[in-house]
């Protein structure tokens, strides 16, 4: 079966293989995931650099193995469910979120179609290319919701209950504001398509005509995962610890993974949008490489920031949503499309 | 064709259950989570007759907005631990005679088509299949030959919206937040 019949998910016109493509699949997931333990040691490393202490170093050697043994410690945990829990969604819920966040790697593109390529296969390095692009990315943000939200009503408890209502108050806010921050480029590049808008920045990077667009998106994408100085929803001194707070061993593992889930692909996102995705110095085989390389920078950038601001109040934190960050996304979103029409 | 077929009765027998499990359950919390899963079963349905950006705007407007503003509310204030009223008299008297009125329509309509589709493939793609159902065409459509209504939907929208926010603020007299109202806990902006 070619993939023209497939529901129109992969690039039409070019033949792949079903086996290409599971074999693709499984290695996009594989890097993926496995960025995710690389991920939280280097963030508690810096973290722990920022505040002048030494972070994890006692496993392995530099504290290597710390994810390793924290992932051991949460799934030999005993498997607890609170009295006043509903439980099916209760445990539907963290799959809700692990998912959707799963689910949005797949239109990351880690590079081109490749023709004759490695054991001379067609071949290509993304998951599917869809024609809604972003969007996809969006619909699926918009059930990552019911993930939190679930979690949080389900455990019977007024500080998850607390969080959950305020992550769905901050989601619905700052995903308009996104939304927004990535029209300007879609208008400049003329298609939703992720693979045709990293191949329209082959000169300059979307980062330089849309640097407002940029940053909304950065701050947009702080809210959107949850983050400091943004991590409301969690603060640890209000609400013990938001959505999460009666979660406890794998189950909580899966919120935390997709978190960091959310936020490599949020990044993945700001790469193929602004960053100019695979482009960057030497041959064409390091397109990959550099993706991956953009998206550990935007990750530290998270992290940094995480170190460095301390958590807003909550009015603050919408009208900034509502009264700066979506009318500057909106002016923008004039300027490039008068731009686009007359220059 | 097979993976379609498949991925077609899943998300049929999705749409039906999620909207039979609506009316069927008591607990009002459950109803909208079901109407959720009614939604996303027709996105899926969607996807499988080519139009990826209806089933992306179904998941992002009605599973992302609409049903997240029910979630809230019922959550809320809808008290999720109360069944929802029996209700009685009229409405338990009237209620089969509309369901009764309608499952006649419907056989009616089922019955008069003689399902001879069900035999068919169905309507064809037309000749640009690629293009059909992408944001590009539904956008320059929009744009084009659908301008007005467009608009006029949006306009409406609009209206709503408004009207919506001076109702409420009429109802409840809502006072200005400064930085002293006791809302924000005992006027931390000053600190």
């Amino acid at each position: 079966m070619s993939h023209s019949v497939a529901l129109q998910l992969a690039t039409v016109g070019f033949e792949v293989s079903v086996w290409a493509q599971v074999i693709v699949s499984f290695l996009i997931f594989f890097v993926v995931f496995n960025m995710i333990p690389m991920v939280l040691l280097v963030e508690r490393k810096v973290l722990g650099r920022f505040q002048g202490r030494y972070g994890p170093n006692r496993v392995g050697p530099f504290g290597m193995f710390q994810p390793l043994v924290d992932i051991a410690k949460l799934a030999s945990k005993e498997d607890f469910i609170p009295r006043n829990a509903s439980k099916m969604i209760f445990i539907i819920a963290p799959v809700i979120s692990l998912f959707t966040a799963i689910a949005t790697i797949a239109i990351l593109p880690f590079g081109n179609t490749v023709e004759d390529g490695l054991f001379g296969a067609n071949y290509t390095l993304y998951g599917i290319d869809v024609s809604i692009g972003v969007l996809y990315a969006f619909a699926f943000g918009a059930i990552a919701f019911y993930g939190l939200m679930l979690g949080g009503w389900a455990s019977g408890s007024k500080y998850s209950f607390l969080g959950a209502m305020r992550s769905a108050a901050q989601l619905i806010s700052y995903e308009l504001a996104a939304g927004l921050s990535l029209v300007g480029v879609i208008m400049m590049s003329g298609t939703l398509s992720m693979t045709e808008i990293v191949n329209k920045q082959d000169g300059t990077w979307f980062i330089i005509p849309q640097f407002v667009g940029f940053l909304v998106f950065l701050v947009a994408a702080f809210a959107e995962t949850n983050r400091a100085p943004f991590d409301l929803v969690e603060a640890d001194a209000e609400l013990v610890a938001g959505y999460q707070t009666e979660y406890g061993g794998i189950r909580f593992a899966a919120f935390m993974l997709a978190e960091y889930m959310n936020m490599i692909v949020l990044s993945g996102i700001g790469v193929t949008m602004f960053l100019g995705g695979w482009h960057g110095p030497g041959p064409d085989w390091l397109g990959p490489i550099w993706v991956l390389v953009k998206i550990f920078i935007l990750l530290l950038f998270f992290m940094w920031i995480r170190a460095t601001l301390p958590r807003l109040r909550y009015d603050q934190l919408m009208s900034f949503g509502w009264k700066i960050l979506i009318p500057l996304a909106t002016i923008n979103l004039m300027v490039t499309a008068v731009l686009v029409v007359y220059a | 064709m097979v993976l379609q077929g498949i991925l077609f009765f899943i998300a049929a027998a999705g749409a039906i259950g999620g909207a039979v499990a609506v009316v069927l359950l008591r607990n009002p919390f459950f109803s909208v989570l079901a109407l959720v899963c009614h939604l996303f079963a027709l996105a899926v349905l969607f996807l499988l007759l080519y139009a990826q950006f209806i089933a992306a705007a179904q998941l992002i407007v009605y599973a992302g907005a609409v049903m997240v503003l029910y979630v809230f509310v019922v959550s809320y204030v809808g008290g999720a631990d109360e069944p929802i009223d029996e209700g009685g008299g009229a409405p338990r008297a009237l209620a089969p005679i509309f369901a009764g009125a309608l499952l006649v329509v419907l056989a009616l309509a089922l019955a008069g088509s003689a399902l001879t589709l069900l035999d068919t493939n169905g309507a064809k793609l037309p000749d640009n299949g690629n293009a059909y159902g992408t944001p590009e065409q539904i956008g320059e459509l929009l744009l084009t030959k659908y301008l007005l209504p467009f608009e006029v939907a949006s306009f409406l929208l609009t209206v709503a919206a408004v009207c919506a926010v001076v109702l409420a603020r009429r109802r409840r007299g809502l006072e200005e937040l400064t930085d002293d109202s006791p809302l924000l806990g005992e006027g931390l902006g000053k600190r």
